[in-house]
């Protein structure tokens, strides 16, 4: 019995490494193909599908080339992107977003893709968005293709308004604006219902600091500017909305987030991304977008992502290809307008035009409006470091332990430290 | 204290330790504005079950379970394997500098691995294993404190039972099989359980060796169902409910062998 048992135990033990040694992907049919890699975050996890898609389509049209996605969480991905770039096994081509880009860029990992869209005939640059396509480019070279980009709109529950009997949102709106329709919506909101929320990060704070006239960093990117006035009333308009009870504080929040407190209906206002229109599309009241108030001037986000292709690929030629396809080719860009897969940075009007069309929402022109105005945000080569010392300091403000002076000149001390060894 | 006293403290204490479990699987039944709704809701207005289909659309649920499962089981056998051979060695055998070997053995236990995950993944590269099996299985198949388990246990064993079998002709290989492991039984089930549930819910080192979704264990899989902007937490609670499920069942089988080491002291 006891033998039996051993040679159990063995037997399970050696099978099971020769199925960890024996499950490998076939190669030689794939001897034949030029295979690239591509790694990315953007298609997690609602969109896999739709880059099979995309990778069927392309393949069809350069049977040549095989297409391996690999793909990670968003909060995943740069820990694996930067290990594969050390480990010298960086893949073919890769997304990165703008706040990223900076730092790959100057880290010699990117290839310049002027020397190969050259060579390709039926590259062209006019095929894209010209704001998207220069964000991508450093020093004269370009070096990624930008596959989409998004804003930040403001979003109301119309159906709110009115049982508040406050006038609807629209495009001509400015703070004070925004600031008169809380105060309404607030002394007739029910409890636990708010008027407003605008998150207090990195993000909103160099938006904000935009529409209120200010910069966030020097030309020359040597010294930090957030901390002159503008960015003191930028700061003071964010935590103010707490502060006089149209915003729930944290508590209040409890375990959601904004999004959905405005999916159950307790938020008359919130402002957020063009990617929260599918998660909002069934929600049972009534809503609508406009354009983000300005303050002293018109400010907006404007968010990219972009297809790079790794300086050390052996495969440039299929990996352009691929980079290109993905981020131009009237296929691909069909297959994410229909998939409401972020907007498309290309310059055609036709696929824009049924991003126009679909509902909810339905003032989608504000999107394009909002585009008109954009504010890139500041990238700096330690961008994570600048993200989490700003954000520090935001959150010692909000909380009332300094004021927002004292926060903005610390924060202002750090980051100045930072750009001092770029 | 009446036995019913300490009857309810213990159901009570056991509700305590179960909530989470039962707030994940209610969350999983729920959609998004229910499960974050104030006051909360144990049981769901309108169960759905969307989340489980929407998991599997979106997730490889059997491929994910299969790799775990690989991985999972080789890494414990082996485990279990090399941790009884070392661990009979230190505890029965007398050799030169035994006791300071072992003391520098546990030593490593204080190294966490975020310390040694880039030499790892750079010997691993070297041995061209990266995004295999073998680069989730090697470097759990000997553990400080799989050692360190056994070592405790097989020092209990009676000398006189030791000595009875080298006076039948066993050589060490023998008292090892035939008296150690039966005796040590609960211990390398405790062993085994603790190490098959480290390497199910292991995810820094797959993260980082593991690129091709074909490998990728179930916690890759379930970060996987994170978006760049949203976490669609029902989703989320109910991929990890499929995830806890096997480890459950592994606890129910051996539960009684759990028990019963953390019950024994050395004395039988």
């Amino acid at each position: 019995m006891q033998r039996k048992s051993t040679k159990l135990v063995a037997s399970i033990a050696t099978g099971l490494m020769l199925v960890a040694s024996g499950l490998v992907v076939n190669q030689a049919a794939a001897a034949s193909k030029t295979t690239i890699t591509y790694f990315n975050f953007t298609s997690v996890p609602d969109h896999v599908a739709d880059v099979k898609k995309m990778v069927a389509a392309f393949e069809k049209k350069n049977p040549g080339i095989k297409v391996n996605v690999l793909g990670a969480a968003y909060a995943d991905y740069f820990t694996k992107l930067k290990t594969r770039v050390v480990a010298n096994q960086a893949p073919d081509v890769f997304d990165l977003n703008y706040e990223n880009f900076i730092t790959y860029a100057q880290a010699g990992t990117l290839l310049d893709l002027n020397a190969v869209s050259k060579k390709d005939k039926s590259f062209k640059k006019s095929d894209y968005y010209g704001k998207a396509y220069d964000v991508f480019s450093l020093a004269g070279k370009q070096f990624g293709l930008p596959a989409s980009f998004s804003t930040t709109v403001l979003a109301y529950n119309a159906d709110l308004f009115k049982s508040a009997g406050v006038a609807l949102p629209n495009s001509s709106w400015d703070w004070s604006d925004e600031e008169a329709a809380s105060a309404q919506l607030k002394a007739k909101l029910p409890a636990g219902t708010f008027a407003d929320f605008q998150p207090v990060q990195f993000w909103e704070f160099y938006k904000v600091l935009g529409a209120a006239g200010g910069k966030f960093l020097s030309a020359d990117k040597k010294k930090a500017l957030f901390n002159k006035q503008p960015g003191v009333n930028a700061l003071n308009w964010l935590i103010g909305k707490t502060a006089k009870g149209y915003m729930p504080t944290k508590a209040q929040l409890g375990t959601g987030d904004e999004s959905v407190l405005f999916k159950a209906g307790k938020l008359a206002m919130v402002h957020t991304g063009i990617w929260q229109f599918d998660a909002f599309k069934n929600v049972p009241f009534s809503w609508d977008i406009v354009v983000d108030p300005g303050g002293v001037t018109p400010g907006n986000h404007f968010f990219a992502n972009a297809l790079v292709v790794s300086s050390k690929t052996k495969k440039a030629a299929a990996a352009f290809k691929w980079a290109k396809f993905m981020t131009s080719d009237p296929t691909a860009v069909k297959i994410r307008v229909d998939a409401a897969w972020e907007l498309p940075a290309t310059s055609a009007k036709a696929p824009l035009a049924v991003y126009l069309a679909k509902r909810p929402p339905a003032n989608r022109a504000a999107v394009f409006e909002a585009l008109k105005n954009p504010i890139v945000p500041p990238v700096i080569r330690q961008q994570t470091e600048l993200q989490d010392t700003v954000n520090k300091w935001l959150e010692k403000a909000q909380n009332g332990t300094i004021s927002v002076s004292e926060a903005l000149n610390s924060a202002a001390t750090e980051v100045n430290a930072l750009l001092a060894n770029e | 204290m009446p036995k019913s006293f300490s009857r309810i403290g213990i159901y009570l204490g056991g509700l305590v330790m179960a909530f989470p479990f039962l707030w994940m699987a209610s969350s999983s039944l729920k959609n998004d504005v229910e499960a974050f709704a104030t006051p909360p809701t144990l049981w769901p207005h309108k169960p759905t079950t969307i989340n489980y289909h929407h998991a599997f659309a979106l997730a490889d649920f059997p491929r994910l379970f299969l790799n775990s499962l690989i991985v999972s089981v080789a890494a414990t056998l082996l485990q279990v394997f090399t941790s009884g051979l070392a661990g009979y060695a230190f505890a029965r055998i007398q050799f030169r500098g035994k006791n300071i070997l072992f003391l520098m053995y546990l030593a490593t236990m204080m190294v966490p691995l975020q310390v040694i995950v880039v030499p790892l993944f750079l010997e691993m590269r070297a041995l061209n294993l990266i995004d295999s099996y073998w680069a989730l299985i090697l470097p759990s198949i000997a553990t400080a404190f799989g050692v360190f388990l056994i070592r405790q246990a097989m020092l209990t064993i009676p000398k006189e039972l030791e000595e009875a079998a080298v006076l039948d002709g066993a050589n060490h290989w023998k008292i090892f099989r035939h008296v150690a492991v039966p005796l040590c039984g609960p211990s390398f089930a405790t062993l085994g359980i603790l190490s098959f549930l480290a390497t199910w819910n292991s995810f820094l080192w797959p993260l980082i060796a593991i690129y091709s979704p074909e490998k990728m264990t179930l916690p890759l899989g379930l970060a996987n169902l994170h978006g760049e902007h949203n976490a669609d937490w029902p989703l989320i609670m109910a991929g990890t409910t499929l995830a806890v499920i096997p480890v459950t069942i592994v606890y129910f089988i051996l539960q009684k062998q759990i028990t019963q080491s953390f019950l024994t002291t050395g004395i039988k």
